[in-house]
């Protein structure tokens, strides 16, 4: 099903992209926006997708893709996205929605509702035909007993009828059973009884789309790398997989393996040698460069231009 | 070292004159490390009850004991307390000895583990023909790194043959060899591509061979600067398919593959009444030498300014101050020091019977071996953890906070030290300290003073955890 997207794909530069903040994680739902920020703008976020009912299916994963905050941070002071903290918008949205809004929203719930229907019916009626020219029969007129699908459709799609001016949030009704018809009193086939009911899944529409903000979500300490390599035009991804903060790719994470294991410090905090000797193994061993970097404070810069932040790369030397 | 004298019949060759007559051959490795520890022990003689004679035979044995022998060695072992590299330095070469082969305690200052620089110097002077272990390691991957080139060249062997066989295998023409180069670089899909645009089979064979040699020769030589031996090879390969009367095969290879630096220096003219003096001793980690002093008894401490023994608790003071970094006498001990964690670890596996060693070159605290190193690798690494479980750390938003600093870990941090011990086929160990309240706490006696003399009451205060971790991967445990 297709429904208008928030954005237009091809007008996406000049707005602002919405990232959804839910349950303190950043998400984005729309394939155009996932698209754009990886080509445009070098991020590509986790894909955190799976399939409702194959949960443990969960190597290969879709859309939304979560996005690290540093990445959020990023898209924010570089002004191509805002923060919407997604539930706090929808109560507002609801709450405000104009009566005529909401009709008018569900009739065009209702028509893409008709629209399927038929082409359901329809569906089955080539089905059932298909089935029946396959044994040698002919074709029953609509008077005749249908066949166990069509009669099943049937009773499915009354089911639906009754409960077709309802939608997800309005819930002024509850649900009548299906009245007792047979199967003699179906109609034409291709003319469905009622509208298939369908389940909106995007808020904006109806609601009206979010307004930006200029919230700028809380980062860790080693956001500084992270804008530092991000600006060399490197990819960056999380790397829990290969115990650092981030992985930085030279180019596209698909086409590339990683150059650098990266770890953020800040420039006085104290850490073990140990995690120098252990990262350096991994890095080696993984045939890429252990990274280390921090921001250098103002006052004791030398060069004061750039970003101030100082890398440093470890390799284990096996002597 | 009296052990330079045993010759190892297996040993390189070296020239005639040089290895000196075998006189005895080499014991086995259980005869040399047969003590656990630096202690000898006395069993009572098997208790025959029908013999009269047993008792006879017990009395002398128990008479001989409390006279004339001892467990410990007598005098004690020696050691010399170093500040500047916080360790105990053994210089005497017997204790060095005594301390490597029972118990595997310390490591060579100038050598990986075990002291064996006099052994080295000697062999490189040609007096010795006895292999070290730091010349089996660099031969081992001397041999590893030979047969990565050799592979990766098989590798691109057969990928070149698969391309002749498919017809896609280039001519030798300037061109071409420039972009074999290129293809080979960017590996083997991009290399189909690129061949194809210059239309796959050799038509133009007419080609004069002198160019085709000169191209490649140009290539060579632009190539010479490579480290890729592999590459080059390859590259030679090519063009001995393309002209086969090739006069010079692989000169370049055999000079990438001499490492002439790496190679143990051929012996030169023996110098036989040559003495070399052995400029290398024995360091003992502080927890090292600590357990000497106090769990086992065998060794003094002498500080090198006072030539006295110290004593125990001071000792112990000492290295608690040290294990600070800058090591600040003034600072006030607290239960949590590094020294005292480490300690508690160190004698909890010494305790349990491992040989545990320092674990710095794999990023962790310690090693475990089952029984030493010479018999086989670490089983565990053991990564120490403070934790803080007594109420007194939880009674207060500042405990709160310092204890959370010291006890808090990142996930990756986990993840990195998890890897790094998979990658050496190690089990990952976290042992968490349970830090008992400092002694202003409650009015628990013997925990009134840090730097008390009752030292087994202080460390009866620790309990030690411990957690085993291994690196789980589901795609690849998956049913």
């Amino acid at each position: 099903m297709t429904h208008p997207k928030p954005v237009a794909p091809d007008r996406l530069s000049d707005h602002l992209i919405p990232i959804s903040l839910v349950g303190g994680r950043y998400l984005v739902f729309d394939i155009d926006v996932i698209t754009y920020l990886r080509a445009q703008h070098h991020i590509c976020g986790v894909l955190t997708g799976s399939i409702p009912h194959l949960p443990q299916q969960n190597v290969f994963l879709g859309i939304p893709i979560e996005l690290m905050p540093e990445e959020v941070r990023l898209l924010v002071e570089k002004g191509v996205a805002f923060i919407v903290d997604d539930v706090a918008w929808h109560r507002k949205g609801l709450k405000e929605l104009r009566d005529e809004d909401k009709n008018a929203f569900l009739q065009t719930l209702e028509t893409r509702g008709w629209d399927a229907a038929k082409v359901a019916e329809q569906w089955a009626k080539e089905r059932s035909e298909n089935a029946l020219k396959k044994q040698g029969m002919k074709i029953p007129t609509s008077a005749e007993t249908s066949s166990p699908a069509a009669t099943q459709e049937e009773v499915g799609s009354a089911n639906k009828s009754d409960n077709a001016d309802e939608s997800l949030f309005f819930n002024s009704s509850p649900p009548q059973p299906p009245s007792p018809r047979g199967p003699f009193h179906r109609r034409a086939p291709t003319t469905p009884s009622s509208p298939h009911i369908i389940t909106p899944t995007t808020s904006y529409p109806p609601l009206p789309s979010p307004q930006p903000t200029s919230l700028l979500p809380p980062v860790p300490p080693s956001y500084p790398l992270y804008a530092h390599l991000h600006s060399k035009n490197y990819f960056l991804s999380p790397g829990l997989r290969f115990g650092c903060q981030y992985l930085a790719y030279p180019g596209d994470p698909l086409r590339f393996h990683s150059h650098f294991l990266a770890v953020g410090f800040g420039w006085d905090e104290e850490f073990s040698l140990l995690d120098l000797v252990a990262g350096g193994r991994l890095g080696t061993g993984v045939k890429k460069g252990f990274l280390i970097g921090g921001l250098e404070p103002e006052n004791e810069r030398e060069v004061r231009e750039g970003d101030g932040v100082k890398t440093f790369c470890i390799e284990w030397g096996g002597m | 070292m009296a052990s330079s004298l045993d010759v190892n019949p297996e040993a390189l060759p070296s020239p005639p004159g040089t290895i000196r007559p075998v006189t005895t051959p080499r014991p086995s490795l259980n005869e040399i490390y047969g003590l656990p520890i630096p202690l000898t022990i006395h069993p009572v003689p098997t208790f025959f009850p029908t013999n009269p004679l047993w008792l006879l035979q017990f009395a002398y044995n128990c008479v001989y004991q409390i006279f004339f022998s001892s467990s410990h060695p007598n005098p004690h072992l020696k050691g010399y307390f170093s500040l500047e590299t916080r360790s105990v330095h053994i210089t005497e070469e017997s204790t060095t000895k005594i301390l490597w082969q029972q118990g595997f305690f310390g490591k060579g200052s100038l050598s990986r583990s075990e002291p064996t620089w006099l052994n080295r110097e000697m062999r490189k002077r040609g007096l010795l023909a006895k292999v070290t272990s730091e010349e089996i390691t660099r031969k081992r991957r001397e041999e590893r790194k030979e047969f990565k080139k050799e592979r990766a060249k098989k590798e691109r062997e057969a990928i070149e043959r698969r391309l002749k066989e498919e017809g896609k295998l280039p001519t030798n023409d300037a061109i071409k060899a420039q972009k074999d180069a290129k293809v080979l670089e960017n590996g083997h899909a991009n290399g189909i591509a690129v061949i194809n645009e210059n239309g796959g089979p050799e038509t133009t064979l007419e080609d004069p061979l002198a160019s085709a040699d000169a191209s490649v020769e140009g290539t060579r030589k632009r190539l010479g600067t490579d480290i890729n031996g592999g590459l080059q090879s390859t590259q030679l390969g090519k063009r001995d398919a393309g002209a086969p009367n090739m006069a010079v095969r692989f000169s370049a290879d055999f000079d990438l593959n001499q490492p002439s630096e790496t190679e143990p220096a051929p012996p030169t003219l023996p110098h036989r009444s040559e003495v070399i003096e052995n400029k290398e001793h024995l360091q003992l980690m502080l927890e090292e030498a600590f357990f000497l002093v106090y769990g086992l008894g065998v060794l003094d401490v002498v500080d090198p300014e006072t030539h006295t023994t110290i004593p125990t608790p001071s000792l112990l003071r000492l290295f608690r101050h040290c294990s600070y970094f800058p090591p600040i006498s003034t600072r006030i001990l607290q239960p949590d020091d590094p020294f005292m964690l480490s300690y508690v670890v160190y004698h909890h596996f010494r305790s349990l019977g491992w040989v545990v060693r320092s674990g710095i070159k794999f990023g962790v605290d310690f090693l475990l071996y089952n029984r030493g190193p010479v018999f086989s690798h670490a089983e565990f690494a053991v990564v120490i953890l403070p934790s803080y479980g007594h109420p007194h750390y939880s009674s207060s938003e500042v405990h709160k906070k310092e204890t959370e600093a010291k006890e808090k870990r990142s996930w990756w941090w986990l993840h990195c030290v998890n890897r790094v011990q998979s990658q050496v086929k190690k089990s990952l160990l976290i042992v968490y300290v349970e830090v008992p309240p400092p002694p202003s706490y409650g009015d628990n006696e013997s925990m009134k003073d840090q730097g008390t003399n009752d030292i087994n009451a202080l460390f009866k205060t620790y309990k030690v955890r411990e957690v085993s971790l291994k690196r789980w991967i589901p795609n690849r445990t998956r049913d």
